[in-house]
C-alpha cells in the first residue's frame, strides 16, 4: 500500500507536564530541606545553598574562590581525601558560586550517601585553607581568566553586562588580571566564617533517597555547632550607562561576537509571559525570526539566539552572535529589521501556533526527570513564587493574541533602548 | 541490564526500541552508518555539510522543523569520524509526524543550489567559530595530521580547509547521498513512552517502502604501524604553552580499549587521580591535565594533554609526565585503585540511564559500532580487567617510537 508522504499526521493536543513537588522538612536548628522525590535511577542530588555568591562578595573572587576552596582541606581531610573517597564511591562533587549563591552539590548513588556526608559537614564547618592549595588554586583560575579574556565572545559579554547594570553591580562582570595579584588569604577565611553556616543554608535534594536521608541530614548538619548571623542582602540597583553603543578592541579577530539587549521587566510582572513568548518569536528556537534570516537565507553566521534572562534581582533582553567581520553590519542591520517587523505587523496565525506548539513541548521537556524538577523548583522558589507561576505560563501560551505581541514589542522593544557592543578587530 | 528490543525490516533497516515510561516523550534517533572517516581526502568535513543539508526539506515536506515545532518536537544532529546521527524528541502522542519525517528524508532530499550555498557559508562560519577564532582550536586539526598518516582519521569532523566545503558541488552531494543514506546503513531507536506494536507497524508504514540502496562500504587505508617518535612544535597566540602526547591505540571493539579506558581513568579521571595529584597540585607542573581516548571506532588514540605552569619548559613537562607513565608499566596498579575506577564507571553506567534522549544516543552509537547489545556487556568487560593486564597494555602503548608529541608554543 503506498503513502501520500505529503500528508502531515494528524497532530494531537500536548499534555501538561506531571509536576511533582518538594516535600518541605526543616532540620532541628532550623535548616530548611527540600526533597523533591522523582525518576527511576536510585540516584540523588544534594545541594547545600549558601547565600554567598557574587551579590554578596565585597572584593572580586571572594565568592568563587572560597566555596572552591571547601575542597581542599578540613581539619579531618586532605584534599587528596576528600577527592578519594568521593572518586572510590563514583560519587560526584561539584562547588559553584554564582551571581546569588554558593552551593556544594554532591551527585551520588543513593546507597554511597552516608559514608559522603560526613566530609560535606567537615567541609562546612571546618575548612582549613591551607595556603599551598590555595596559591595553586588562585594561578589556575587566573590562568583560567587569562584564556577566556583572548575570547571575543567573553570580551563583548564583559562588557555589555557593564553597559546594562553598570560597573560594581554584582551582575556587571568586572573581574581584572590585576584582581589576582592582591588577595589576602584571611579575607577568605573571613568569607567563610560569616556566610558559611546554619543560619545562611538551605538543602535540595531531587532524585531518589530513602527518608532515612533526612535523619542523616539532621545528624550531620541539624545540630548547633555551626550557628552564625543571618547574612544581610545588600542592596544594589542597575544603572545602565547611557551610551548606547560600545566596542571592543580585540586584534587579530577573525569574527566578531554581538551583544545586543536591555533591562527588562521581573518574573512577578503581568508582562513577563508575553515578553517570554515574544522574544521565543524573536530568537528563541531554531525557526525563530533572527535564525531563519540571519543563519537559514543569508548564512551570516553558526548561529544566533536571543533569550530573555532572568536573574533573582533583573530580568534583561540578550541578542548574542558571532560573525565574520565582514558580515557586521549587515548583521545588526537585519536585527533591527527583524525587532521592527515585531512592532510593525502582528505575528501571523501560522507562526504563532506554531510557537504555542513549540512551547508546550518545551514544557513537557523543560520538566523531565528528577534533576530538572528540581530545578524547576528552584526557579520558582529562588524568586518568591509557587506553582501557579507555571499554570499561567502554560494559560499564557494557549491564549496569548498576535495583537498583545505587536504591543509588548511596541512597548519594550524599542530599538532606540537597546544596548548594541561588538567585540572584534 | 538495560532493557531493549532489536527488529530489522526487509529493507534492511535495524530498530532498537527502549521502553522508560518515566517520561511522557519520545526520542527517535536516527544514526546514518557514514562519518568523516568516509570522505574523500578533498572532500572533507563534508559528511557534516551533508548533516546540515538534512535539514533543507524534500520534495513531499519543504521544511523539515515547522511540522515538528507543531508537533511539539525539538531536533538536532552531529557528526563525529564514524557516524552521523540525527535526534529529535517530541511528546508521544505526536511521535507518528517524526516517523513522517525522518522517514521521507531517507527517502529523498530536495537538493536545492540555494539550501547547500547558504550551508556551506553557515559551516564555514562555524568553522571560523570553532577552530579560527579560538584559542587552541587547531590543536586536533595538528594531532591528527601528525599521529595518523594513511587514515582518514588524520582529518577532523569539520574538514580539513575551508576551500573543500567551499568548492563542494551539488552533484557530490547527491552522490553522498545515494551512497550513504539508505535503510541498509542505519539504525533506528526509540526510547522513552513508546509502545512496541505501535512503533513496530509505524515504522513498518512509514520506513518500509523505502528501498534498499547499493551501499558500497570500502575498506578504508589501514594505518601502518607507528615506528618512530614523532614531534611537532607550533607557536601560536595563546597565554599558555601546551603539551599534547598521542599514543597509537587499538580499535573500539578490542579487549585493549577498555584497558586503555581504565588507564585513562587510573591517570585522570577525578580529582583523586595521579597526574592531578602528583603534577598539577604537587609539583605544579601544569595548571590542567588529562588523560583520555579518543573513543574512534578504528584504531584510535589515548592522549594525555596539559597546560603548563608558567616558567615550567615543555623538557620538563614531557618528562614529568613520562615519569607517571612508566610507573603504570612498571607498577601493577593496587587493587583499591582499580576498584576506584571500575566503580566510577559502574555509577556512570546507572546515572546515563536518567535520561531517555542520552539512552537513544548511547545506544545508536553502540550500534554503529557493533550491536546495541554491547551497552549490557560493558561492565563486565570492566570488571575483568586485571592489574596485570593494564601493567602489560601499558608496556605496549606508552612506548616513544609509538608517541606522538605536539608543542604547542605560546607567543
Amino acid at each position: 500500500m503506498s503513502i501520500n508522504r505529503t500528508i502531515a499526521p494528524a497532530l494531537h493536543p500536548i499534555g501538561k507536564p506531571d509536576l511533582v513537588r518538594p516535600e518541605k522538612h526543616v532540620l532541628k536548628n532550623g535548616i530548611p530541606v527540600y526533597a523533591l522525590k522523582a525518576g527511576k535511577q536510585e540516584v540523588c542530588k544534594i545541594d547545600f545553598v549558601f547565600n554567598a555568591g557574587v551579590w554578596y562578595q565585597p572584593k572580586q573572587l571572594l565568592a568563587s574562590l572560597t566555596n572552591a576552596m571547601l575542597q581542599e582541606g578540613t581539619a579531618k581531610y586532605t584534599a587528596a581525601e576528600i577527592a578519594e573517597l568521593f572518586d572510590f564511591h563514583g560519587a560526584y562533587l561539584q562547588c559553584t558560586a554564582d551571581y546569588h549563591y554558593a552551593t556544594i552539590s554532591v551527585i551520588t548513588l543513593d546507597k554511597h550517601i552516608g559514608k559522603l556526608l560526613p566530609v560535606v559537614e567537615d567541609m562546612l564547618k571546618a575548612s582549613v585553607f591551607p595556603e599551598k592549595e590555595f596559591n595553586n588554586l588562585l594561578n589556575r583560575r587566573k590562568q583560567r581568566f587569562m584564556l577566556e579574556m583572548e575570547k571575543v565572545k567573553i570580551l563583548c559579554q564583559k562588557k555589555f553586562s557593564q553597559v546594562l547594570f553598570g560597573e560594581g553591580h554584582p551582575y556587571a562582570l568586572g573581574l581584572k588580571a590585576e584582581d589576582f595579584e592582591n588577595v589576602c588569604l584571611d579575607d577568605f577565611v573571613d568569607f567563610y566564617n560569616t556566610h558559611y553556616h546554619a543560619q545562611n543554608c538551605e538543602l535540595h535534594l531531587a532524585g531518589q533517597f530513602t527518608d532515612k536521608v533526612i535523619q542523616q541530614l539532621d545528624h550531620h548538619f541539624g545540630g548547633d555547632d555551626w550557628n552564625g548571623t543571618p547574612v544581610e542582602t545588600p542592596q544594589f540597583h542597575a544603572q545602565p550607562q547611557t551610551n548606547k553603543r560600545e566596542r571592543v578592541h580585540k586584534e587579530g579577530a577573525i569574527q566578531s561576537a554581538i551583544r545586543l539587549g536591555k533591562l527588562l521587566v521581573d518574573k512577578q510582572h503581568p508582562d513577563y509571559f508575553g515578553l517570554q513568548i515574544l522574544v521565543t518569536i524573536l530568537g528563541g528556537y531554531f525557526s525563530s525570526r533572527l535564525m531563519l534570516n540571519i543563519r537559514e537565507d543569508k548564512g551570516y553566521t553558526y548561529g544566533i539566539g536571543a533569550n530573555f534572562i532572568n536573574l533573582n534581582r533583573e530580568g534583561y533582553l540578550l541578542i548574542a552572535t558571532e560573525v565574520d567581520k565582514s558580515y557586521e553590519e549587515a548583521t545588526l542591520k537585519e536585527i533591527t529589521f527583524e525587532i521592527e517587523r515585531l512592532q510593525n505587523e502582528p505575528v501571523p496565525q501560522d507562526e504563532l501556533e506554531r510557537v504555542r506548539q513549540y512551547l508546550t513541548g518545551e514544557f513537557l521537556r523543560d520538566f523531565d526527570g528528577a534533576f530538572a524538577l528540581g530545578q524547576a523548583f528552584r526557579n520558582l522558589h529562588d524568586f518568591g513564587l509557587d506553582y501557579s507561576f507555571y499554570d499561567n505560563y502554560h494559560q499564557a501560551i494557549l491564549s496569548i493574541t498576535a495583537e498583545q505581541l505587536q504591543q509588548l514589542a511596541k512597548q519594550y522593544l524599542q530599538t532606540d533602548s537597546l544596548y548594541t557592543v561588538v567585540a572584534g578587530q | 541490564m538495560i532493557e531493549f528490543s532489536r527488529h530489522r525490516l526487509e529493507n534492511g533497516l535495524d530498530i532498537i526500541l527502549y521502553p522508560d515510561y518515566s517520561t511522557p516523550m519520545v526520542a527517535m534517533d536516527i544514526c546514518y552508518h557514514v562519518g568523516a572517516k568516509h570522505e574523500n581526502p578533498h572532500r572533507t568535513g563534508f559528511a557534516h555539510l551533508f548533516e546540515h543539508l538534512m535539514f533543507g526539506g524534500t520534495k513531499n515536506i519543504p521544511d523539515y522543523d515547522i511540522p515538528l515545532q507543531l508537533a511539539g518536537g525539538e531536533n538536532n544532529a552531529y557528526t563525529t569520524n564514524d557516524l552521523t546521527n540525527y535526534y529529535l524528541t517530541v511528546p508521544k502522542d505526536n511521535l507518528e509526524t517524526a516517523f513522517w519525517l525522518e522517514s521521507d528524508r531517507m527517502l529523498e532530499l530536495d537538493f536545492s543550489e540555494k539550501s547547500l550555498n547558504v550551508q556551506k557559508n553557515v559551516v564555514i562560519e562555524e568553522f571560523k567559530q570553532r577552530n579560527l577564532n579560538q584559542p587552541y582550536g587547531d590543536v586536533w586539526a595538528l594531532l591528527r595530521e601528525l599521529a595518523y598518516t594513511k587514515h582518514p582519521y588524520r582529518w577532523t569532523t569539520i574538514g580539513k580547509e575551508i576551500s573543500h566545503i567551499a568548492d563542494a558541488s551539488l552533484q557530490e552531494v547527491k552522490d553522498f547521498f545515494y551512497r550513504f543514506y539508505a535503510p541498509n546503513n542505519a539504525a533506528l531507536v526509540l526510547s522513552g513512552n513508546i509502545d512496541k506494536d505501535r512503533c513496530l507497524q509505524l515504522a513498518d508504514k512509514w520506513f518500509g517502502s523505502i528501498p534498499k540502496r547499493d551501499v558500497r562500504q570500502t575498506d578504508l587505508p589501514v594505518e601502518p604501524e607507528q615506528t618512530e617518535f614523532r614531534e611537532l612544535t607550533v607557536t601560536r597566540k595563546v597565554p599558555d604553552t601546551a603539551l599534547y602526547l598521542a599514543f597509537r591505540m587499538s580499535d573500539r571493539r578490542s579487549r585493549e580499549y577498555y584497558v586503555c579506558d581504565l588507564i585513562s581513568d587510573v591517570l585522570s579521571s577525578g580529582n583523586s587521580s595521579r597526574l592531578y595529584r602528583k603534577l598539577v597540585q604537587e609539583e605544579q607542573l601544569f595548571t590542567e591535565l588529562d588523560a583520555y581516548i579518543s573513543g574512534d571506532h578504528d584504531p584510535g588514540l589515548f592522549v594525555v594533554s596539559g597546560k603548563l605552569n608558567k616558567g615550567v619548559s615543555i623538557d620538563v613537562a614531557q618528562k614529568a609526565v613520562w615519569i607517571e607513565l612508566n610507573k603504570t608499566k612498571q607498577d601493577p596498579v593496587d587493587s583499591r585503585e582499580l576498584e576506584k575506577v571500575k566503580n566510577k564507571l559502574e555509577a556512570n553506567h546507572v546515572y546515563a540511564q536518567m535520561g531517555y534522549l542520552n539512552m537513544a544516543q548511547e545506544l545508536a552509537t553502540y550500534e554503529n559500532i557493533d550491536r546495541a547489545e554491547m551497552m549490557n556487556d560493558q561492565l563486565d568487560w570492566y570488571r575483568s580487567i586485571t592489574a596485570e593486564e593494564i601493567r602489560e597494555t601499558a608496556q605496549k602503548i606508552f612506548r616513544k617510537e609509538n608517541c606522538s608529541q605536539l608543542n604547542y608554543m605560546a607567543q
